[in-house]
């Protein structure tokens, strides 16, 4: 069996109009189906560029990635929506939610682009608020619901497509630490049912709970520590 | 993104901005209803203009004496011409092109009927010229083959004249003096209405005598023969009109001993051609391509409205990539709004297009209208193709509108958008 994640001297350049921002510096890494990794690093390390490479939302400059059987080099974008729709669940590190749905329709989102029927839809949806204790707020809008409560939305709309690879900006960043360690608890529980799981964490506390921890610094893989549990 | 929810965010967007939307769909209300309301005011126009003309008679040309032109002739051959029951007899039986014809004789002469006294243009008409001039009877009866054939002094009234000459207490069976002789009121006609090709006075002014009374009692003083005043044509098909005036000029020029192709020795006019003369169609193409263009700024207003609707969603854009939606997801969701727009536009503007030709039409408004101006005011007409046109106006200006919004919208670089606060 292939490994979820393959990333092999992966590069990614910005192109600004007066710099020219050298953001991962030959990345290689492998993540085995079902691990849970945490990524640690200081601000502007490049965690968040890294994490949008393996989510499929942005292409490196160079290097090669593969998602399971699949190479993601030369696929187009088409391929990468259907891979994003149905394999990823992403928790974005400002939780992303549109303000104009409420909660609910927030998390069915991601099922509304896989042709999934309406009611089920909703029932899907739900179902996900109800893992995060959040379905007694199904018809609020994000603007009604606390910090917390949005991080929680936001983790529903990643687990409702019931993706193999579940990968989390900074999930307990705006949260108090009881929050976030609920948050962190959840994501547990998600990684036990099967998913892969990668985090990106500057808590130390939280980076210390996974059983792999990377560390990454100017663009460069600089520490991979694994530890028996 | 289904049809429906497209829909939904349209409204939204349409809500979130009142005042920008009512500017914008403005544009397109007006545009469209203007696009429908003149489609059909010139269709309107047509049909009223073709009426007014067919009031003078259906498919007619109308043959006058003329003089024999210079071309043709030397000055001094200046003949008087004129036609006789010989040319009606002739065309009647060589012209295939003609249905029917008959002469008539004219003259305007003092009319009375007890301390009335008008001018009034007195026709000698035969069966035939009734039909013709397709002028039903009101009340009596019409001028027959026999009141012809025995020269009565019978009289047939025009609708108005019955009520200038004869008030409120003649009828059929009074008696009125014409140029001093004594004529029997024997029918009233309907009304014509207002012609748009007559010569002398309207229809509804007229009296009409016997072809052989008219002639008998008012003879040509220049020549000893029965002088035709004019003579009446009408033809099968509309759309052979110039060929039947080739080949009544032919038959009539043989006898007249005149070329078959001197317009000024047999002088031909056809309402049906005089119609065709008028550029409606070109005045109303003007019209109608200026409510294309109103309909083309209101597309513009949409298009920036679009535009701004792009920017502001960035984020829900990239979000939407983000979970899984493909590019032409993207494109789609946008191109339905706009159509989600520019259809409540277009439908609005349908209906009050539509509203405003069915109200003008409507008889109840137009009955308040006297009836000599309501002939010439088109009753405009509602029709497929105005609405035809407005929508697939409409689907241009959505296609145009919606491209360039949904375009950009589509190549939003999701990682980029989700970074933002
Ligand atoms: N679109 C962009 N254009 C130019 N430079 C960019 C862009 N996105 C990120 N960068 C730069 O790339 C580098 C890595 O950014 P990234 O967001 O991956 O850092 P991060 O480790 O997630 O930081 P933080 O912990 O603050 O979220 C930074 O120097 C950032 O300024
Ligand atoms: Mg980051």
């Amino acid at each position: 069996m292939s490994a979820a994640i393959a990333l092999e001297a992966v590069h990614k350049h910005y192109e600004t109009g007066h710099a020219d921002v050298h953001a991962l510096r030959g990345i290689d890494l492998v993540i085995e189906r079902g691990e849970w990794v945490s990524i640690m690093g200081p601000s502007g390390s490049g965690k968040t560029t890294l994490l949008e490479i393996l989510g499929c939302l942005s292409q490196p400059s160079s290097g090669r990635v593969r998602l399971g059987d699949v190479a993601l080099e030369g696929a187009n974008s088409d391929a990468l929506a259907a891979i994003r729709g149905r394999e990823i669940g992403f928790v974005f590190q400002a939780f992303n939610l549109l303000p104009r749905l409420t909660l609910e329709e927030n998390v069915a989102l991601p099922l509304l682009y896989q042709r999934v029927p309406r009611a089920e839809r909703r029932e899907r949806a739900i179902e996900a608020l109800r893992r995060v204790q959040l379905d007694h707020r199904a018809e609020h809008r994000p603007a009604e619901a606390s910090g917390g409560e949005r991080q929680r939305a936001a983790i529903a709309r990643a687990l409702v497509n019931r993706p193999s690879l579940i990968l989390a900006d900074e999930p307990t960043g705006n949260l108090d630490t009881v929050r976030g360690q609920e948050i962190l608890g959840l994501m547990e529980e998600i990684h036990q049912a099967g998913a892969t799981l990668v985090i990106v964490t500057h808590d130390p506390g939280i980076g210390a709970q996974a059983p792999r921890c990377l560390k990454i610094q100017d663009g460069e893989l600089v520490a991979d520590d694994r530890r028996p549990r | 993104m289904t049809s429906l929810e497209a829909i939904r965010q349209a409204a939204r967007l349409l809500i979130a901005h009142p005042m920008r939307s009512m500017l914008t769909l403005f544009g397109l209300v007006w545009g469209t209803a203007a696009v429908i309301f003149l489609q059909s005011w010139g269709a309107g126009l047509q049909i009223m203009l073709q009426d007014a003309f067919d009031r003078a008679g259906k498919n007619m040309i109308q043959i006058f004496p003329g003089g024999v032109s210079e071309e043709f002739s030397p000055a001094f051959d200046r003949r008087f011409l004129f036609y006789t029951q010989e040319d009606v007899d002739n065309v009647r039986a060589r012209a295939k092109e003609v249905e029917r014809i008959a002469g008539e004789a004219r003259r305007f002469m003092a009319s009375a009927y007890g301390q009335t006294a008008l001018n009034t243009d007195v026709r000698g008409v035969e069966p035939d010229g009734i039909a013709i001039r397709g002028v039903h009877i009101a009340s009596g009866r019409p001028i027959r083959r026999t009141d012809v054939d025995h020269r009565r002094r019978v009289v047939v009234v025009g609708h108005d004249a019955r009520r200038n000459l004869l008030g409120l207490q003649g009828g059929i069976g009074s008696w009125v003096r014409l140029d001093g002789n004594p004529f029997q009121v024997i029918g009233i006609l309907e009304r014509v209405g207002t012609q748009l090709s007559r010569d002398g006075e309207e229809i509804d002014d007229q009296l009409w005598v016997p072809l052989s009374t008219h002639l008998a009692l008012w003879p040509n003083e220049l020549v000893d023969e029965e002088v035709l005043s004019a003579l009446l044509v009408r033809v099968h098909d509309r759309k052979r009109i110039a060929e039947a005036k080739l080949e009544v000029r032919a038959i009539i020029a043989e006898r007249l001993r005149v070329s078959p192709t001197d317009e000024e020795a047999i002088p031909m006019f056809s309402p049906v051609e005089m119609l065709e003369n008028i550029p409606i169609d070109e005045q109303n193409g003007v019209a109608v391509l200026i409510a294309v263009t109103i309909l083309a700024i209101g597309g513009i207003g949409i298009l920036s409205m679009m535009l701004d609707s792009v920017r502001e969603r960035r984020a829900e854009i990239g979000m939407r990539l983000a979970v899984g939606a493909r590019r032409r997801d993207i494109t789609r969701q946008f191109f339905l709004e706009t159509f989600g727009i520019v259809g409540l536009g277009g439908l609005i503007g349908v209906a009050i297009g539509s509203g405003g030709v069915l109200l003008l039409a409507a008889e109840s408004l137009r009955s308040g209208i006297p009836e000599d101006q309501r002939d010439l005011l088109p009753v405009p007409q509602l029709s497929l193709e105005a609405i035809v046109l407005a929508a697939g106006v409409m689907i241009v200006v959505g296609l145009l509108a919606g491209l360039i919004p949904a375009w950009r919208a589509a190549r939003i670089d999701p990682a980029e958008t989700l970074r933002a606060d």
